[in-house]
């Protein structure tokens, strides 16, 4: 279907969603009238329902001239709202058909959103994904930084036979010393590269490196590494996150693929 | 007219989706609250945490009507670093991620749209309904079929007739908005990633942008209580007063964060009330209260300052292009006299006035970058942009050169969009409590989008020795942070700055202090300094300025290199030009050295042609801007 390219303005789709919601919004508001008739009714109900609403909004009454403004809002709207339809602005249109399918969507997964699985579930749905639950490494280790690699290097023959370490390196704004500090947490403050070539180190009590860094150079010294607290407690709120996302991904095909099985279609090559 | 059938088959597919929401998954009770006493706090600060407070998904109308189909749940598993496929299919991941988030779906959107349908007790009193309700719950093949049935029904006009209820629609607002709740909760990892709840607040008068993001501190317990406050038809003091009553009424807190200013059209910072009447200090005080920050960059452009405004300052002028031409879906332009309302800078020197003549400053906020990002994908990377809503993913190829959405075909393009900012935040640990504070001291600062770390405080006895000592703590104990206030005496103040580079990024060319201050006569000024730079010996002050730091982009290719600029600038600053008891503010500007910015990353991997002046602005400078520390005369 070839349609005018105002129709494709996203600000369009907007206005006209706009137009719909205020037009939902008079069609819950309770007054059951016909949309093609030309009589507004603001009766003593409806204007109870607009001092109902303003006071859940504002947590107190309207005044008399609040009250009157949100009538003279209410009217504003019902009238383009019923101009809307007459030109027949609900019709073929993208943004409802988009809401429908998404809400199809929603519904097929809904029964997945409810559900609570409970423990063996989820221990089979971690033994069938470890991979993405690794266990998580905490380090604690002491950093000396140096702009060259070659001073690092120089750095590390010093750093063996003294007694103080601190003061060794060259001054930086980073941290000396990290305590148990998470894989997370070493990546956010020094950085991809030396977070993954510590990972691989192996602890010990004396200086290694150097290690590169966005900075520069660092000598470290990784006193303890410690798996991070990743039992099946730990985990269980995740676990659970991902097991009901996977389920509503799941339920959402199977629902899909029994929909489309009885359609025949026919696409023209 | 409109037909039956469309309004009752949506209203039913609506209620059997939303009758699943009713319950919600019970959740740790470190995770649901606001994270106070779940995790061990260090003595200070000690690093940024970094964030999106201001990221819409299928809530927001508009992101669903430019065709967003992620929704909270993604953008919560996106932020936190997993990989979610995006809307228009390809798969998307943060190189880095991040550590809070607030979703900010438009306050009326989010009851709007979930309005144009009826509620869970329409169903359960009509036995048609009921048994669809019950078949929806069997089983996703059983739910199918009961939609199937309810669209003929409602197609043949067959459908029962529905009660109505006159709580209906603030029904599903709320449920909405539990869930929502709950699902923040679910994600909420105290020490890991905040889930922060929030909404946006869309007052346009006449298409000028007065947008507010609000943001809770608090967990589902709190936040439930109240419903996000709408913005047609109420005025800014009504959302502090909603603000107000929700702190009074639950022990809860929220803060209001102004963005795009502009795109306001002078509106978002005026001298006076709304109504043009004189400015009272009550208003000041109110507003100084409810709104400790602004964001003064996002995707739509940069709110710093403007060249008109700054002539001096030779690194104004970021993210401005495009955005200067009028409010924002570009109905009324922008002319030179609406400008000083629009941006950041001049709102603090504004400030300053005003609480010389008030005794109250409605404008002594923190800065903060964010998204704005409609596509439920908190990015502000130049290299991994996935546009500002879903119609400009980077599946259409030509988007940095195309027209955009708002003011098509009048002077806006593509390329005028920046990958959006970040909210650092100095925080003890990563709680919602602790950043939520963080806000409200305003020790926070903005990026767009790079993740250096910038430090400063404000004082009057710091000393370049305190570099070699834990300069940190004496920082604290002897001056303010960031967002912090100092009694203006005889004494010029000093500021200890760092600033350390982004650890996967680039270099940076200098740092600079931008005072604001009222002069003898009472006037509003401004100076921009250049504190410490790289290579300070080779690039020697020449005619007043500092020399270019250089550009290693190789424009065919969207690379750089690290061989110019310096990993960390540091320095103790003293203001040469104090005037005792001058009333003042002083913020810290840092710049990378030029790097690549998304348009070119397109224009190279898709084989995009820019035009010239695209091509000329596709190369940036990208910074960071830190909250102010005020000077004010003793009272």
């Amino acid at each position: 279907m070839t349609m005018p390219r105002w129709t494709r303005e996203p600000l369009v789709h907007f206005l006209i969603a706009g137009a719909l919601v205020y037009a939902f919004f008079a069609w819950t508001g309770g007054t059951a009238v016909d949309p093609s008739s030309r009589v507004i009714d603001v009766d003593r109900n409806a204007q109870a329902e607009l001092a109902l609403q303003f006071e859940r909004t504002m947590g107190r009454s309207p005044t008399d001239a609040e009250l009157d403004a949100q009538i003279e809002q209410y009217v504003r709207d019902e009238v383009l709202y019923r101009e809307a339809l007459r030109l027949g602005l609900d019709q073929d249109d993208a943004i409802v058909r988009r809401r429908l399918v998404s809400k199809m969507d929603m519904a097929a997964g809904a029964a997945a959103e409810m559900a609570e699985p409970d423990d063996a579930t989820l221990q089979a749905f971690l033994d069938d994904n470890k991979e993405r639950y690794q266990t998580a490494l905490n380090s604690s280790f002491d950093q000396l930084y140096f702009t060259d690699k070659t001073a690092a290097e120089a750095a590390l023959g010093r750093v063996l036979g003294s007694d103080g370490w601190q003061g060794i390196g060259e001054a930086i704004s980073l941290p000396p010393t990290m305590k148990s500090a998470s894989q997370r947490d070493i990546r956010a403050q020094f950085g991809e590269e030396f977070s993954g070539v510590l990972a691989a180190l192996e602890t010990g009590e004396d200086w290694r490196g150097p290690l590169r860094s966005g900075f520069g150079w660092h000598i470290v010294r990784l006193r303890e590494r410690s798996a991070g607290e990743t039992g099946f407690d730990a985990l269980r709120q995740q676990l659970s996150n991902d097991w009901r996302s996977a389920q509503v991904a799941e339920r959402k095909e199977r629902a899909f693929d029994l929909l489309r099985d009885a359609y025949r279609i026919e696409i023209d090559r | 007219m409109m037909r039956n059938w469309t309004k009752f088959a949506l209203a039913g597919i609506s209620a059997l989706a939303l009758s699943a929401c009713d319950s919600l998954m019970p959740v740790d009770e470190a995770q649901s609250g606001d994270g106070e006493g779940t995790i061990e706090l260090a003595e200070f600060p000690d690093r940024p945490y970094w964030g999106d407070t201001h990221l819409h998904t299928d809530n927001s109308i508009d992101a669903f009507g430019f065709g967003v189909r992620l929704g909270p749940e993604e953008a919560l598993q996106f932020a936190r670093g997993d990989t979610v496929t995006a809307t228009t299919g390809a798969e998307a991941k943060l190189a880095r991620p991040l550590d809070f988030l607030v979703i900010a779906d438009h306050s009326d959107g989010l009851g709007a749209t979930r309005r144009l349908y009826d509620a869970p007790r329409f169903l359960i009193q009509d036995e048609t309904l009921l048994r669809w309700h019950d078949m929806m719950h069997e089983s996703p093949e059983q739910s199918q079929l009961a939609i199937a049935e309810l669209i003929t029904a409602a197609a043949n006009g067959d459908l029962p007739e529905a009660l109505r209820d006159p709580e209906a629609s603030e029904e599903n607002t709320r449920d909405i908005w539990t869930t929502h709740l709950g699902t923040l909760d679910r994600y909420n990892t105290p020490g890991e990633f905040s889930a922060i709840a929030g909404f946006e607040w869309t007052l346009m008068p006449d298409g000028n942008n007065l947008h507010r993001v609000v943001m809770f501190r608090d967990g589902s317990d709190r936040t439930s209580q109240v419903l996000p406050f709408p913005g047609l038809s109420t005025t800014a003091e009504q959302l502090w007063d909603y603000m107000a009553a929700y702190a009074k009424d639950t022990g809860g807190q929220a803060l209001a964060i102004p963005h795009n200013s502009n795109l306001s059209n002078g509106l978002m910072f005026e001298m006076t009330m709304p109504d043009g009447s004189p400015m009272t200090a009550a208003y000041a005080a109110k507003r100084a209260a409810a709104e400790p920050v602004v964001e003064v960059t996002q995707i739509k452009g940069d709110s710093e300052t403007h060249p008109f405004l700054s002539p001096n300052d030779e690194m104004a002028g970021f993210g401005v292009k495009g955005w200067e031409l009028g409010n924002l879906p570009l109905t009324a332009k922008t002319t030179d006299d609406m400008l000083a309302g629009s941006y950041v800078r001049e709102a603090l020197k504004r400030g300053l006035s005003l609480e010389e003549q008030l005794g109250a400053n409605p404008y002594a906020f923190g800065m903060v970058g964010s998204t704005d990002s409609h596509t439920s994908l908190a990015t502000g990377d130049e290299d991994n942009f996935w546009g500002k809503h879903t119609g400009n993913e980077p599946a259409s190829e030509d988007r940095a050169v195309a027209a955009q959405n708002l003011g098509t075909r009048v002077g806006r393009f593509g390329w005028n969009y920046l990958a959006g900012g970040y909210a650092a935040a100095w925080a003890r640990g990563n709680t919602r409590a602790e950043i939520f504070d963080a806000f409200q001291r305003r020790e926070v600062y903005a990026t767009t989008g790079p993740r250096m770390s910038v430090r400063v405080f404000g004082g009057f006895g710091f000393e370049d020795a305190d570099w070699d000592g834990d300069w940190v703590r004496k920082g604290y104990s002897e001056g303010v942070p960031m967002g912090g206030e100092l009694t203006s005496g005889a004494d010029a103040p000093r500021f200890m700055i760092s600033a350390l580079k982004d650890p996967d990024g680039a270099n940076l060319d200098r740092v600079q202090i931008v005072k604001g201050y009222l002069d003898s006569a009472g006037e509003m000024q401004e100076q921009v300094y250049d504190v410490v730079w790289s290579d300070m010996e080779s690039r020697a002050v020449f005619g007043g300025k500092v020399p270019a730091v250089g550009d290693t982009v190789d424009r065919e290719a969207a690379t750089y290199t690290n061989d110019i600029g310096a990993a960390e600038l540091r320095s103790v600053w003293t203001d040469p030009d104090f005037a005792e008891g001058q009333r003042a503010f002083y913020y810290v500007r840092v710049l990378e050295i030029p790097t690549p910015r998304w348009s070119l990353f397109d224009a190279v991997r898709f084989g995009i042609t820019l035009s010239d002046e695209a091509m000329a602005d596709s190369v940036a400078q990208e910074r960071a801007y830190t909250s102010p520390i005020w000077l004010r005369p003793s009272a």
